[in-house]
């Protein structure tokens, strides 16, 4: 009953999350009736996912047959929910897929595809001028942040580099490495002639 | 050997609640208690449980091996909980039917279900439990949720669901029943004969219905007697599960 319960919250707060998205529901509407278990191999757990346009159901245990099976260790599972590229998870050698793997594919789709509208979450608590004003300064204090940081990487590795001279700069690293190879090739270039003469001398000979 | 369910007149009679009454009487006494408590019945249930009966009717969700497809009869449905989860689960091609005895339950049911969108799947039916208006062999799934204590004739609402089953089709009954520890017996019986009439009284202005509830809950058979009555009606594989210390259990039965 704890896990039901467990299972009702998480249910409740990834329907919230599906509603922000304007397409996922729509998307989802088709995989009505379809059953997807999820077999967590370690730890041994077992969940199922029943979507529709309502969003997802979580169940620990069904008593029908699932249409698609989905078997991998946590650490799979876990990269698979927080992963952009889920179908490139799915094609792991430790996730196993059993049954109509479709189902899975287009419900990780669905997933890989939400774009959440987080302004209109927060403009039914806050209403609909405060929520823009609140937005604007958000973004732009993340731009801020954003262009500030790669500004800072910027200096601090031209800092390094070209005034105190702790590292080498990237320019003249690559210059350094383009002669190591060109030495490379004459020695091989030179081992190669030293051999030919050998070889000369000793039928010479 | 005389009865003693059976008064003076030789009408026999029934529980309602703690009082017996006779059993043509029963049917119209719990009718007017669901039409005074239809109103506020869905936020009634989460207060007076906690928001537990959710979970207990997920439980029974997850149990009723309901798949795409598939004809589910949800018997005193009332508020369309059940009836809503299975319309998404049964999808377009299948289809749940709500049956209440109740007009006013099935008209908030209907109500709510309508301003929910659920709908295309799902027909409303007002019927008699023990009668029920629909062919032989019909249901994959019969639930029944909260309602079977109600029923005046429960071992004849017991073969009116196995009728209307298909075979391999599965009864669900989710009913409250009695409490597995003496402790949590004792807390049960204070929190249903002093709490559960004074929220009705607070919320609804009807403590009567709720003390009426709260007595038929004692009334109705516990998990071994539900048992042998769902065995003797004919079903197979019965099996229950406690939940919540017992306070409530969901019977499983299969049509062979």
């Amino acid at each position: 009953m704890l896990l039901t319960g467990l299972l009702a919250s998480v249910e409740l707060g990834i329907n919230r999350v599906l509603r922000l998205d304007s397409t996922a529901l729509a998307r989802l509407a088709p995989l009505s009736g379809k059953v997807i278990a999820v077999d967590c191999r370690s730890p041994a757990l077992q969940l199922f996912l029943l979507p529709s346009d309502e969003g997802l159901m979580l169940a620990a245990h069904w008593e029908a047959e699932a249409d698609c099976t989905l078997r991998a260790p946590a650490s799979s599972l876990l990269s698979l929910a927080l992963s952009k590229d889920k179908t490139a998870v799915l094609h792991r050698p430790d996730v196993e897929l059993d049954g109509d793997s479709g189902v899975l594919l287009e419900l990780a789709a669905v997933l890989q595809d939400l774009e959440l509208d987080w302004e209109y979450e927060v403009s039914r608590w806050l209403g609909p001028v405060a929520t823009p004003l609140l937005g604007g300064h958000l973004r732009s204090r993340a731009r801020w942040y954003r262009q500030g940081f790669a500004s800072l990487g910027q200096n601090l590795s031209e800092y390094l580099a070209e005034e105190s001279r702790t590292l080498v700069g990237q320019r003249e690293a690559q210059a350094r490495f383009n002669e190591l190879d060109q030495v490379k090739l004459d020695l091989e270039r030179l081992e190669a002639r030293f051999e030919r003469l050998s070889r000369s001398l000793e039928t010479k000979r | 050997m005389t009865d003693p369910r059976k008064g003076s007149d030789a009408e026999p009679t029934t529980h309602f609640g703690f009082k017996n009454v006779p059993e043509s009487q029963k049917a119209e006494k719990v009718a007017e208690v669901f039409h005074s408590v239809a109103a506020k019945y869905d936020l009634m249930n989460d207060l007076l449980s906690g928001g537990m009966h959710r979970l207990w009717k997920r439980f029974a969700i997850e149990l009723s091996g309901v798949r795409s497809g598939n004809r589910v009869l949800d018997i005193a449905g009332g508020t369309g909980d059940l009836t809503k989860k299975f319309s998404h689960i049964v999808g377009p091609t299948g289809q749940v039917v709500l049956a209440d005895i109740n007009e006013s339950m099935l008209k908030v049911g209907r109500d709510r279900l309508l301003d929910l969108g659920v709908a295309g799947n799902v027909e409303f039916v007002q019927a008699d439990a023990e009668k029920l208006p629909f062919p032989d062999n019909h249901f994959d799934c019969v639930t029944i949720a909260f309602g079977l204590r109600n029923v005046t004739h429960k071992e004849d609402a017991l073969r009116s669901m196995l009728r209307v089953l298909k075979p391999g089709g599965r009864l669900l009954v989710l009913e409250f029943s009695k409490p597995t520890n003496a402790l949590m017996s004792k807390a049960y019986d204070a929190y249903s004969f002093a709490f559960m009439p004074l929220m009705g009284k607070l919320i609804t202005n009807d403590s009567e219905s709720y003390r009426y509830l709260a007595e038929s809950i004692r009334m109705h058979p516990n998990q071994e007697t539900l048992k042998s009555m769902m065995v003797d009606a004919g079903f197979d594989r019965v099996t229950y599960h406690n939940m919540t210390a017992g306070i409530v259990a969901l019977h499983r039965g299969i049509k062979p």
